[in-house]
């Protein structure tokens, strides 16, 4: 019974939403804004850049909600602009080059991470954080949305838009990195309790 | 690393990176709202001006094109300024009697007629090159 208010409710929203209903807009702000300053983070854009991209991103799925026929979800439809327009923007600044690259300022081994957990005492979904930070940009958006988002294979290639092949090959070497950099955090007692 | 080792390192990567949250600004949405209404307003805005200028282009065209009739066809045009007299003297003799042959008799003259159109048209150039200068 819930769960199909709930469904009722949703449905609503969506159509509202498509009828260009600013109220529903709102709340289609507010659910997914965190998830759109993620995918801007993780592309490596700057601080000062990330709010103004975030911004392009919402205005593109204002302008293009009408034309939303719900093949896909809708996070999914969103994370696709999202990531677009993170792309845009580094191309646009000429810094498309670091989606692929070692982020050399950045580059560092588990030494150094080790080091920060224990001079700061760092939490470690902190640390694994910093580690993803750490990788070359479309590793970590692979990453990020695998583990945290909780994205299928199929559906990552297509927000990325490469091939699932591709995006296996992100995940695998992004998993051997990071197993590199946390080493000494995790070691041979990975924390897995809640 | 194990099989099961394999398991526990996505585990604790799955679970360390559900917990990261994402900061942003408090007032986001409101000045996502704001964007989206002054845009919205924009295209308004450029919809209405569009519509003027094409009302304003459209005048200016029909105009032209009178004119451009009335060199190209005089026999036309004379014919279509008879039939315009003709029923400006039925419309006023049913209208006003008597006094309708004070009132039709001055916009008889050519000279009056051109001027009466000449003035429409310059009111639409001077309309349109308004609208064109302010806008761009």
């Amino acid at each position: 019974m819930a769960d199909e208010a709930r469904k009722k409710r949703d449905e609503s929203w969506l159509g509202r939403l498509l009828d260009g209903d600013h109220e529903a807009f709102a709340e289609f702000v507010d659910k997914y804004k965190e998830t759109v300053f993620l995918c801007c983070r993780t592309l490596g854009l700057r601080e000062d850049e990330i709010e103004d991209a975030a911004s392009e991103t919402f205005m593109a799925a204002y302008k293009g909600i009408r034309r939303y026929r719900g093949q896909a979800e809708l996070g999914t439809w969103l994370w696709r602009i999202a990531y677009r327009k993170g792309v845009d923007y580094l191309r646009r600044n000429r810094r498309e080059n670091q989606l692929l690259a070692e982020q050399d300022e950045q580059l560092a081994d588990s030494r150094d991470i080790q080091a920060l957990a224990e001079l700061e005492s760092k939490e470690q979904a902190e640390l694994v954080w910093e580690a993803v930070e750490r990788l070359p940009r479309l590793w970590a958006m692979a990453t990020v949305l695998f583990y945290r988002e909780g994205r299928e294979v199929k559906e990552i290639a297509k927000i990325m838009r490469v091939r699932q092949n591709t995006v296996k090959t992100y995940l695998f070497r992004s998993r051997k990195r990071l197993k590199e950099l946390l080493a000494g955090i995790v070691g041979e007692d990975i924390d897995v309790s809640e | 690393m194990s099989a099961s080792k394999e398991e526990k390192f996505d585990k604790m990567l799955f679970q360390a990176l559900q917990k990261h949250s994402e900061p942003v600004p408090a007032d986001f949405t409101d000045r996502m709202l704001r964007q989206i209404r002054e845009a919205e307003n924009r295209r308004i805005l450029a919809h209405v001006v569009v519509e003027e200028r094409l009302a304003l282009a459209s005048c200016i065209v029909l105009g032209v094109m009178a004119i451009v009739a009335v060199a190209a066809f005089p026999d036309i045009a004379v014919s279509f300024k008879e039939l315009v007299g003709t029923s400006i003297d039925k419309i006023t003799q049913t209208i006003g009697g008597h006094s309708a042959e004070l009132s039709r008799s001055p916009i008889r003259y050519e000279w009056q007629l051109y001027a009466v159109f000449a003035g429409v048209v310059g009111f639409a150039v001077c309309s349109l090159t308004d609208l064109l200068v302010n806008d761009s």
